[in-house]
């Protein structure tokens, strides 16, 4: 609603003695630059409602997008140097053109759009714009080391400006100042020109650099009467395609009018809505877990409404560390995983965290703050070790290492009669055993049926005192080995087992993993 | 006496173990001997539930069905079977029956494509003794996952291990075949009733 709209008033760059002269600097500077101006080309498009800054823009005077002055003076500006008498003799016109919405622009290079709140933002320049957006970022981040600005502006933008310079061509080809000067290429785009008019001001106001950042300070503008640029591209392609480059700018030049230009030409009446969203980098922090219990699942498992297991590793870990970095959420990767009813023991499993939109990054200390926490959480379910941040890089070295590495294990077995001495050197003897698996019938139903060979490097029997039926079973496989139907034969499809090789029949009762050997987050 | 406490709560050991310790690893993997069965389950024991169809089409070709908790169903010849009877041995194993050989059907991928569709009584293999031969069937509608063909070489397992290793065949029936079938199998102790084992 018009009655709703708030203006902020604008830093006042006539008064402040300290800018004051800096502001004159700038208009000498500005007046001299506009006397090379075409005045009859300035003056038609000031009556299509193209905004002054647009002009500069298509005139290549940097001068006038960035400086620190109101519209109003450099309407003056403009004025006096191309004579504008129309404006000169009707003041109230003069309002009238500053805002107006720039049918090129949409507002954008006016600092004029709705808010998040639909509310009316209406700055006089670049800094004041500035001020806000840092205002906005500043309030949820806190520690940035260096910022991207990233812009996305309706596709309207660059239609209407195409249909402007097809015009502008057609009708001043021929003219020494155009054929001069005038280059298509080289015309600042609405884009551009924003990002570079506002970014020393965003460096200043946020005390860092911009620069190729993680932190991504993104403006959306949006128009209610062209889709934005997202929405468009997805659904049509060749659409992208006549609009980039010149070739629409050449097109509309040999079929197109006077009437075309004014049917073309889209204006709008309302600025474009702007949407100010900041993100980070996701921030990895790794290490390795163990897991005591033989009723906790790696990751969230829940079928039909009912949780599996009693909590997860993924949440366990996850749910600590996410409050201490202020993230919108996480992730969780592990070198390979166990079944709900194996322990993970001994050196723990490599996994990584990763925080999504962390506003806060960790230090060294409260890594270990972390780590304690959930070491000494009361369920005493799950534990880490070797906690640090990682780069990303440790993702695709954890992915790599995954497939190769050795894990190693201890199981609990059960044989069907009384253990030998024998026994004890038939299983050790054997190095490097090749193992043939069939897709075990556990897993039948969702895996494809394979036959896999595997490695078993080496066994050890562990007796265990008081029985002659039990004994825990220390191997070293190749990733990837299904243990438990290499104990019990799996009916016969994993080939040879621990059954076959001792010539009776073996059950495990319990699995533990003891070790992944894998190169990093040893330490 | 309060800085005592204080004191005493420093001087213990953090709350987390040294879990590099081989020791600490091994007091873990030890089970106590006490907690532990004599004679423990067998996979297929705690793994499956398992179903007989006693008399299945002929009188005394009892099969059973062990259905797996993502329901596979393992097909074998049950303990009372008629085959092992005849002088109690199984000299042969032939999946070559009706219009395809069904170790010959390799099925492939998650989706199991090449999977064939059978009925209840269609046979899957001709079992051979001495003096007879009997058919072996499906017992459930479903798709054939796999016959296991070290029968082919290996017939003697049907002797030794019928319930394990000597198994015939397993199938993936649908959820709501399979409840339509389902009841009409016997359970393991109406079974051992039924042959008075």
């Amino acid at each position: 609603m018009a009655d709703d709209d708030v203006t902020t008033p604008a830093v006042d760059d006539r008064n402040p003695a300290a800018s004051g002269d800096a502001v004159t600097e700038e208009k000498k500077l500005l007046e001299y630059a506009v006397q090379e101006l075409p005045a009859h080309a300035v003056k038609e498009l000031i009556s299509h409602e193209v905004c002054v800054r647009c002009i500069f823009r298509l005139f290549i005077i940097h001068e006038g997008i960035y400086a620190l002055i109101s519209p109003t003076i450099l309407y003056s500006i403009i004025e006096k140097a191309t004579e504008v008498e129309a404006v000169t003799t009707n003041s109230s016109q003069k309002s009238e053109v500053k805002s107006s919405i720039c049918s090129i622009c949409l507002g954008v290079m006016q600092f004029i759009y709705r808010d998040q709140t639909d509310i009316l933002v209406e700055k006089d320049h670049a800094a004041d714009f500035a001020m806000l957006v840092a205002e906005s970022v500043k309030e949820k981040y806190h520690e940035i080391a260096s910022f991207t600005l990233e812009v996305s502006l309706p596709t309207l933008i660059t239609e209407n400006e195409s249909v402007i310079l097809s015009h502008m061509k057609k009708k001043y080809a021929s003219e020494v100042w155009f054929q001069e000067k005038f280059s298509f290429e080289h015309i600042i785009s609405v884009k551009d020109a924003l990002k570079l008019s506002i970014t020393p001001s965003l460096e200043t106001l946020l005390g860092v650099k911009s620069s190729v950042s993680d932190f991504r300070i993104r403006l959306t503008y949006e128009h209610v009467d062209a889709p934005s640029a997202e929405n468009r591209m997805g659904k049509n392609q060749c659409n992208k395609r006549i609009k980039s480059g010149n070739g629409f700018v050449n097109e509309t030049v040999q079929s197109g009018d006077v009437s075309d230009f004014n049917f073309q030409l889209k204006k709008v009446g309302q600025p474009c809505h702007m949407i100010l969203t900041c993100s980070t980098a996701p921030v990895y922090i790794g290490g390795r877990y163990l897991k005591l219990s033989r009723n906790v699942s790696q990751t969230r498992w829940i079928i039909d409404d009912e949780r599996k297991g009693e909590a997860s590793v993924e949440e366990l870990i996850g749910e600590n560390i996410l409050p201490m970095c202020n993230g919108d959420g996480y992730k969780f990767h592990a070198a390979g995983r166990e079944d709900i009813d194996v322990r993970m023991l001994g050196s723990g499993r490599p996994f990584l965290i990763e925080i999504q939109n962390a506003r806060h990054l960790p230090s060294e200390a409260s890594i270990k703050e972390m780590e304690k926490k959930i070491n000494s959480l009361e369920s005493n379910l799950v534990r880490v070790k070797h906690l640090k941040i990682w780069g990303s890089q440790g993702w695709s070295l954890m992915r790599e290492g995954e497939a190769e590495k050795q894990k190693q294990y201890a199981a609990l077995v059960w044989i069907s009669r009384s253990i030998k001495d024998d026994d004890l050197e038939a299983v050790s003897s054997l190095k490097d055993l090749k193992v043939l698996q069939r897709t075990p019938v556990r897993v039948l139903h969702r895996r494809s049926p394979l036959d896999r060979e595997k490695i078993i490097h080496w066994m050890k029997i562990e007796k265990i005192a008081g029985s002659s039926q039990y004994f825990l079973l220390h191997l070293c496989t190749q990733a990837g080995t299904y243990i438990k139907e290499f104990v019990h034969g799996d009916l016969g499809r994993t080939q040879p087992s621990i059954g076959s090789i001792l010539g009776c029949r073996t059950e495990i009762l319990q699995l533990d993993v003891t070790d992944v050997k894998m190169d990093i987050l040893n330490e | 006496m309060t800085t005592q406490t204080a004191a005493d709560q420093e001087s213990q050991p953090p709350v987390v173990v040294d879990d590099d310790s081989e020791e600490e690893l091994h007091k873990l993997l030890l089970p106590n001997i006490n907690d532990l069965p004599i004679s423990p389950p067998s996979a297929m024991e705690s793994n499956f539930v398992t179903y007989f169809a006693p008399d299945f089409m002929k009188p005394e070709h009892d099969q059973y069905i062990y259905r797996h908790a993502n329901g596979l169903c393992v097909i074998g010849l049950a303990a009372g079977h008629v085959a092992f009877k005849d002088e109690g041995v199984v000299t042969a194993v032939d999946f070559n029956v009706g219009k395809s050989n069904r170790s010959e059907i390799k099925v492939t991928g998650k989706r199991k494509r090449n999977a064939q569709q059978f009925e209840p009584n269609t046979a899957l293999c001709k079992v051979c003794t001495n003096h007879a031969f009997y058919i072996v069937r499906c017992c459930v509608k479903g798709s054939l996952l796999e016959v296991n063909e070290r029968l082919i070489k290996q017939p003697q397992l049907l002797n030794s291990s019928a319930d394990r290793e000597g198994y015939i065949a397993i199938i993936m029936p649908k959820p709501a075949d399979w409840h339509k079938i389902k009841d009409s199998f016997i359970t393991f102790d109406e079974y051992k009733k039924l042959r008075h084992f």
